[in-house]
């Protein structure tokens, strides 16, 4: 066993009274610092609530046809929905969606910049890569009760929660995307007399783009993950089900709303990446052989 | 001294006594003292440490108990209400579930009594148990009139939902808890949501106490589901509303999702919270199943020893030692002197 060097309980009353007293002062204030998150995820579900079934399925067979112009795709799209459907978790699909789309959103608008800001300075790039670490591996549990205590249980906490978890692949990639720019290219477009802003925009970011989306469809992928964890704080949604049927021993009914969450996956996740590769054929950086 | 042990208990353990019978019996059948003082058995002692504080922190005492005093071999392995129970009932281990609510797993228990695979030794807790519906005593002190539950739901306006601020909203119980089911009932049995209130999952035991813990450090309403004795209520100053009396068939078919009567309104009925045990644990152990009997706490010592905790960072061990350091009054009275002295020598 390790000594007992130090006394570890002031330290760990310190930490507890430290956050009663940032919910007690600052509770207010921060909840209300986050109300433009809830009125976006609340937007996001009423529009998905008031859609009717068959155009939601409509819509995202359409989508899968545009992304792939075939006809397997769509079907394999059509049979997942549908089984949310039959299976009726129609309703908690939606909420889980909402959710996941909020954060995707959310993630996307706050990781580009980040990532393209690590591109460009390795010393930012040494200080945000633990930062990133820390999210992926830190057990969510561990934030998330105080996310609760400082937010109040349901939706923000959730959704915070979620591009915690979300958002790293996607500054990863955007990172590595702008980097791996062919050096050529740039020596070539720094020829021309471009600005820095011309290359990043003009150059560098559409080059990268197949890489980027990639991150896109890592963090949806990812948000779709945390959905049974962030039911535990409050969020609703197909991880409740998952949930509810831990609790009860219904085996059936956790099975479901499983297959529920991996047929939402399937379908975002096929899109996503039919998309990109279409995006990698037209701007002709699709892999040579 | 083995085989007369032996004797005495495998008459106990044909009929299902209850468990002050048993006490009786064993120490009368046991007429050397050295017999209630020893442990008695050499199969190793599995005590289940449930995943709440109360149910760990008496885990670790019978643990020191056990060990210390009566000279068993015990292990301590986690558990919960369901899984425990169900292990018990199948395998005969966990030895010992020492705080154990029996109306989670009702029918399954009682048949696991009937087979003769476990037996309950004795309360856990002495008072019984409270559940209900709770607000903070500053709203009470503000607005006098909110005493009972048809008080409070004529007002949502003083118990707003954050994430909807025209209605109130009643915090239930985490998922796949059977009082999610009886929350549930009585929020459509008073007709909540016609009258302007959100029934809200916090999802998990930890957010449940997270939103309370919130709510009472910042002064804010809340109307909440919980139970005790817990260290929350032993912290926060709670005032349970009156939900009129328990009518225990209504609640048996509120919490029975085959039952498709209309829910109807009730109090929680006071849930046993026994000590399980698995049915060979008397038959070779009597003088540990004598000590178990009598091992019963109430709400308020309960709720001290959580406080204690919690204040002081202790974990379920600490606790437990804390426990017996300090309320050797107590525990003294559930065991043989000489154990009781082989304790305190552990504790110095």
């Amino acid at each position: 066993m390790f000594p007992e060097l130090i006394d570890t309980r002031p330290l760990r009353r310190a930490v507890d009274d430290g956050l009663s007293w940032v919910v007690r002062n600052w509770g207010g204030e921060l909840e209300t610092a986050a109300y433009p998150l809830l009125m976006l995820l609340n937007w996001i579900e009423r529009l998905l609530i008031a859609t009717p079934w068959w155009l939601f399925i409509a819509f995202f067979v359409g989508l899968a046809f545009m992304a792939t112009r075939n006809w397997r795709l769509p079907l394999v799209v059509f049979l997942g929905l549908v089984f949310l459907g039959l299976m009726q978790l129609w309703r908690d699909a939606m909420i889980t969606t909402a959710l996941m789309i909020a954060a995707t959103l959310t993630a996307i608008v706050i990781s580009i910049p980040v990532g393209v800001w690590m591109s460009r300075s390795d010393r930012v790039r040494q200080m945000v890569t633990p930062v990133l670490d820390l999210m992926q591996t830190l057990p969510s549990f561990v934030y998330l009760i105080p996310t609760v205590m400082i937010f109040g249980p349901g939706k923000i906490p959730a959704l915070l929660a979620t591009i915690v978890y979300a958002s790293p692949p996607l500054i990863r990639l955007t990172d590595l995307g702008l980097r791996n720019v062919d050096p050529a290219v740039m020596e070539a477009s720094r020829a021309f007399g471009t600005s820095s802003t011309q290359r990043l925009f003009g150059v560098q970011i559409p080059l990268a783009l197949p890489t980027i989306l990639a991150g896109i469809n890592q963090t949806t992928m990812m948000a779709l993950a945390m959905v049974v964890i962030a039911s535990m704080i409050g969020a609703g949604g197909l991880g409740y089900q998952v949930l509810q049927g831990i609790g009860r021993l219904e085996v059936s009914r956790g099975l479901f709303a499983g297959l529920g969450i991996v047929a939402l996956a399937i379908v975002f996740d096929r899109i996503t990446q039919a998309y990109g590769r279409r995006l990698q054929e037209r701007i002709g950086v699709g892999e040579v052989r | 001294m083995l085989r007369k042990s032996f004797v005495a208990t495998a008459l106990i353990g044909l009929s299902f006594l209850p468990a002050g019978v048993i006490a009786a019996a064993s120490t009368s059948a046991i007429a050397n003292a050295q017999d209630a003082a020893a442990c008695g058995t050499e199969k190793k002692i599995d005590i289940a440490e449930m995943t709440w504080p109360s149910a760990a922190a008496l885990a670790h005492i019978h643990a020191i108990i056990l060990e210390h005093g009566y000279g068993c071999s015990v292990e301590i392995v986690t558990g919960d209400t369901v899984p425990t129970s169900a292990s018990m009932i199948s395998r005969g281990t966990p030895a010992v579930a020492p705080e154990l609510w029996t109306s989670t797993v009702e029918e399954a228990w009682e048949k696991g009594i009937a087979d003769g695979i476990v037996v309950k030794l004795g309360d856990a807790i002495t008072d019984g148990t409270v559940e209900g519906w709770f607000i903070p005593r500053y709203m009470q002190e503000k607005h006098p009139e909110l005493k009972s539950a048809e008080a409070v739901i004529a007002r949502p306006d003083l118990f707003p939902d954050p994430e909807n601020g025209d209605k109130g909203r009643l915090y239930s119980c985490p998922p796949g808890w059977a009082c999610e089911l009886s929350t549930s009932a009585l929020y459509e049995a008073f007709d909540m949501s016609g009258k302007g209130w959100n029934l809200f999952s916090p999802g998990s035991g930890g957010a449940l106490d997270a939103s309370i813990a919130r709510a009472f450090t910042r002064e804010e309403p809340i109307l909440f589901y919980y139970w005790g004795p817990t260290s929350i209520l032993g912290k926060f100053d709670a005032v349970q509303l009156d939900l009129g009396p328990a009518k225990p068939d209504v609640y048996a078919c509120n919490t029975d999702t085959d039952c498709t009567d209309a829910p109807g309104i009730t109090a929680y009925p006071s849930s046993p919270a026994i000590i399980g045990a698995a049915s060979w644990l008397p038959k070779e152990a009597p003088a540990v199943a004598a000590y178990m009997a009598k091992a019963g706490l109430s709400n308020a010592q309960i709720s001290k020893l959580l406080v204690y905790g919690d204040e002081n960072k202790a974990d379920a061990a600490e606790t437990a030692r804390n426990f017996l350091k300090t309320e050797q009054d107590v525990w003294t009275g559930w065991v043989p002197v000489e154990v009781a002295e082989k304790v305190r020598a552990f504790l110095k």
